[in-house]
């Protein structure tokens, strides 16, 4: 391993109205290392590598690539010195293919362009870290892993050395994450330096050579990934210890309170989603469902609510047959939901915290009476909710896109869970209640889903992180191409077992 | 993130602002106003007339008591569509059909007038309300068609609203030429004149003091509906995202037709205020576009119900003053409407500045 430094960031300052994000941040990056750059959501992370990529000018502090000094006005800047950053959401263009993607923006001289060598390189590019993509075929045809492994390519076939990943696996499965990191590896082994921002200490303890901490804007520690635990990495990144395992409730599962009979519904592109899903969830219990995204989870929990139409087949919820009832009428039956993505489909950004606490409650008893809101109860209430759910915000006043992500969950879950209308809900709905939220909020939402559980609620609980649903659910059930495909005990349940049925039963429901 | 433009005097930045004061927007908006009476006075130079003159005729609308009462009297029809289009707008329903939805509230006006009259319908005394009333539902179901369409079949609002607004015209212009001439006219297209007792002069002798309270009452009852209500609240969460309003329960369709149809019918008793409060009577051409004109007092006002009041007692007064200026300085009439659009487009780009922020890098290399 070379000690070349490629990237030295020193004293680096980034400010924002009312919060630094960067607060002289140190950080440098290795000829041949993977560097996890770690911390919750907030921390200061993205914003860092924004400055590294141009995206922003930080306010103080000088940037090294190389050893020379430099000022990044753009991205066009970032390219050229062979710095790459693949984002959380991909930015290729779907319709094309995979061939048109690598080669977009490139600057070679002459009008016509040599397809057939680009092709040829690039196969052998993709060979090289064990991919097997076709250049030919077109992008919205790949998988997320695939895609993602695209948008890797773009940048090693720009001969980029610096490259940056901004929390890669949130998309992928356990097997597609083994792919990258062996990628990752041999990228590494090869000279480059490998920035992986990430908040799961599992991915840093697997792949990175050295970790840098992020808390609150600053840096907290850097290591050698050998020398630390996982617990102490916790540690730093939110200034007190956290514990791994949830003590456990008891399932004491009650009568059957949702009854799914062979439900059939169409994707918004009017696509079969589902296809003959048959559960059973009971009160006191959590029902996980695991699967690839984009597997029919979304529209499973949409069909329930009441949001999207079943084609065929009964939802029938404590002996009621309530098959494509309102929304309004399952949220007058206790029907509960936490929808994915809360920041797009579950908040109002530009409504004040207070109308969304009561986006739903602000029609019953005693919040409004005949057509009259009772504005009053609710600035009490909701001033209640936000400290009881710990929301942190300088008033209810405040408009909801103000909040961070973690908030906005909390918000959420304070709309769904404080039992606004009709006491608490019997039957929660929650879908990837915890995706992008840092450990402490996802900890948070834990418990919170246990205690509703205690409290004999039935909770439907959608998630892609294996670990997550293993701690949670007294059963899991493993959703792919729109079916379900097994449902395990959590006895018998575990990571491998999982990732296996998610993907292995991929080709044939296809 | 920004936005850059290569000039030959360096990079051009853009960039959004985080937050601002409300005295910087204050400052802002004053700014661009007076811009605008700058640019506005560079180009009657250019005609060769006085600008000092222009201006004082301008601003003597707002202050001597005769123009002031023409101007808020030219205000009613402008503030009371625009408050309809304030309901539509928060609901994110780009209603351009408030001229259309004038001119039905007209219709349905002279409707009551002439029953009363030639077949003798209704005390005088019940001529208002009904008045009221009928303009209102007439306007609104105008605005509703659109609303409909948009609610069950998701067809686009801005098309329909604004072809409607035509096919309102045309049904005035066949009206006042065919049935509802005035038999007595000369052959003028015109209907009868309304008798007093069908007239906003309640007060004073002059509509503007009844034309007034019915817009600040419009303006109360717009506030009370958005702020204190549950639909007016289900129309703020249908504006800004429908997905969301289906997923709180809320029956986005249902809430697409009643802000429409409340939209519309707004608009509609502006057009009661046209014809009984201005002109009297209906004839073609009735509205010189206070339809239009409710567009910009809407979105200059940013939707607030009072400062809609105000803003379109500012427009009314510009248009009084074309009259002024037309026979004072002989300035062409449509020199008023071309005053109206340069400060429409200057305090545009007043709110885009407040936005965002322009930073010129000089001498960067690329």
């Amino acid at each position: 391993m070379g000690l070349e430094k490629l990237v030295e960031l020193r004293g680096i300052v980034k400010r924002f109205p009312g919060v630094i994000a960067n607060d002289h941040v140190d950080f440098e990056l290795r000829c041949g290392e993977v560097h996890a750059l770690l911390g919750e959501n907030g921390a200061g992370k993205t914003t860092l590598m924004n400055i590294l990529y141009g995206l922003y000018q930080p306010d103080e502090g000088e940037i090294y690539i190389k050893g020379n000094r430099v000022r990044l006005r753009s991205p066009s800047d970032a390219i050229k010195l062979g710095i790459g950053m693949v984002h959380q959401n991909f930015k290729l263009v779907e319709s094309h293919t995979v061939l048109e993607n690598v080669i977009l923006g490139l600057k070679e001289p002459g009008i016509r362009i040599d397809f057939e060598k680009h092709a040829r390189k690039i196969g052998l590019l993709a060979e090289r870290y064990g991919w097997r993509i076709d250049p030919e075929v077109k992008v919205w045809q790949l998988s997320a892993g695939e895609k993602q492994q695209v948008e890797l390519l773009k940048i090693l076939y720009r001969g980029a050395d610096i490259l940056i990943l901004d929390e890669p696996t949130s998309v992928l499965t356990p097997q597609e994450t083994k792919t990258l990191f062996e990628a990752l590896r041999k990228m590494a082994a090869e000279g480059r330096g490998i920035i992986f921002i990430t908040h799961k200490l599992g991915e840093v303890m697997e792949v990175s050579d050295r970790v840098t901490v992020m808390r609150r804007g600053r840096v907290v520690v850097t290591k050698k990934t050998s020398e630390v635990t996982k617990s102490e990495l916790a540690n730093y990144m939110i200034g007190r210890p956290v514990i791994f395992s949830l003590e456990k409730v008891e399932a004491k599962p009650g009568k059957v309170l949702m009854r799914l009979i062979d439900l059939e519904a169409l994707s918004d592109k009017g696509a079969p989603a589902l296809n003959k899903v048959s559960l059973e969830v009971r009160s006191g219990e959590i029902l996980g469902i695991a699967g690839i995204s984009g597997n029919g989870q979304v529209e499973l929990a949409e069909v329930i609510v009441g949001l999207r139409k079943a084609l065929r087949g009964k939802v029938i919820i404590d002996g009621l047959d309530v098959t494509n009832r309102s929304s309004k009428e399952l949220i007058e039956l206790g029907v509960a939901y936490i929808p994915p993505e809360s920041v797009r489909w579950g908040v109002l950004p530009e409504l004040r915290i207070v109308d969304n606490l009561f986006l739903k409650a602000y029609r019953y008893p005693p919040y409004s009476s005949n057509l009259i809101l009772n504005w009053r109860r609710m600035f009490e209430k909701a001033r209640k909710l936000i400290e009881e759910f710990d929301v942190i915000t300088p008033s209810i006043f405040s408009k909801a896109r103000s909040l961070s992500g973690g908030n906005i969950q909390r918000l959420v879950l304070a709309r769904e869970l404080s039992g606004l209308i009709g006491g608490a809900p019997r039957l929660i709905i929650a879908a990837y209640p915890t995706k992008g939220l840092d450990i402490g909020a996802a900890e948070f939402v834990h418990k919170l889903l246990l205690k509703h559980k205690s409290m004999g609620s039935g909770i439907l609980f959608i998630s892609e992180d294996l670990e997550e649903l293993l701690m949670l659910s007294d059963r899991i059930a493993v959703m792919s191409g729109g079916r379900i495909v097994g449902i395990l005990s959590r006895e018998e349940a575990s990571v491998e077992k999982l990732g296996l049925m998610m993907s292995e039963a991929l080709p044939q429901a296809w | 993130m920004s936005l850059r433009i290569k000039t030959r005097f360096g990079i051009l930045r853009i960039e959004r602002r985080l937050s601002y004061t409300r005295m910087f927007s204050a400052a802002m908006s004053i700014l661009s106003i007076a811009l605008a009476f700058a640019v506005v006075g560079i180009i009657l130079v250019i005609m060769g007339l006085d600008p000092i003159r222009a201006f004082s005729l301008i601003f003597g609308v707002y202050v001597k008591p005769p123009l002031l009462l023409e101007s808020i009297k030219q205000s009613i029809p402008i503030c009371l569509s625009a408050l309809g289009l304030g309901i539509a707008f928060k609901m994110n329903f780009w209603n351009i059909g408030a001229e259309g939805q004038l001119y039905m509230g007209m219709i349905a006006s002279t409707g009551i007038v002439l029953l009363h009259e030639y077949y003798g319908f209704f005390q005088g005394w019940m001529l208002l309300p009904l008045m009221l009333a009928s303009s209102f539902i007439l306007g609104g179901a105008w605005c509703l068609i659109t609303g409909f369409l948009k609610a069950k079949l998701s067809v686009n609002e801005i098309l329909p609203t604004l072809m409607l607004n035509y096919v309102a015209i045309l049904v005035v212009d066949f009206l006042v030429h065919g049935p509802w001439r005035d038999p007595k006219g000369y052959g003028f297209p015109l209907s009868i004149e309304f008798p007093s007792y069908a007239k906003l002069t309640l007060i004073y002798g002059s509509s503007a003091y009844t034309g007034l309270l019915l817009s600040i009452a419009a303006a109360a009852a717009v506030f009370v509906l958005m702020e204190y209500t549950r639909p007016g609240f289900e129309i703020k969460v249908v504006g800004q995202s429908v997905n969301v309003a289906r997923y709180a329960g809320i029956s986005v369709s249902g809430v697409i037709m009643l802000g429409s149809f409340l939209s519309g019918g707004l608009a509609g008793v502006g057009g009661l205020s046209i014809v009984s409060g201005i002109i009297g009577r209906l004839r073609p051409g009735a509205s010189p576009g206070y339809g239009y004109t409710a567009i910009i007092v809407a979105s200059l006002a940013g939707l607030n119900p009072w400062l809609i009041v105000v803003t379109s007692i500012f427009f009314g007064g510009l248009l009084t003053a074309g009259g002024a200026l037309q026979m004072n300085m002989g300035i062409p009439g449509s020199a008023t409407q071309m005053i109206e659009a340069i400060i429409f487009l200057l305090i545009l780009v007043g709110e885009f500045l407040k936005r965002y922020r322009l930073i010129l890098e000089r001498g960067v290399r690329d």
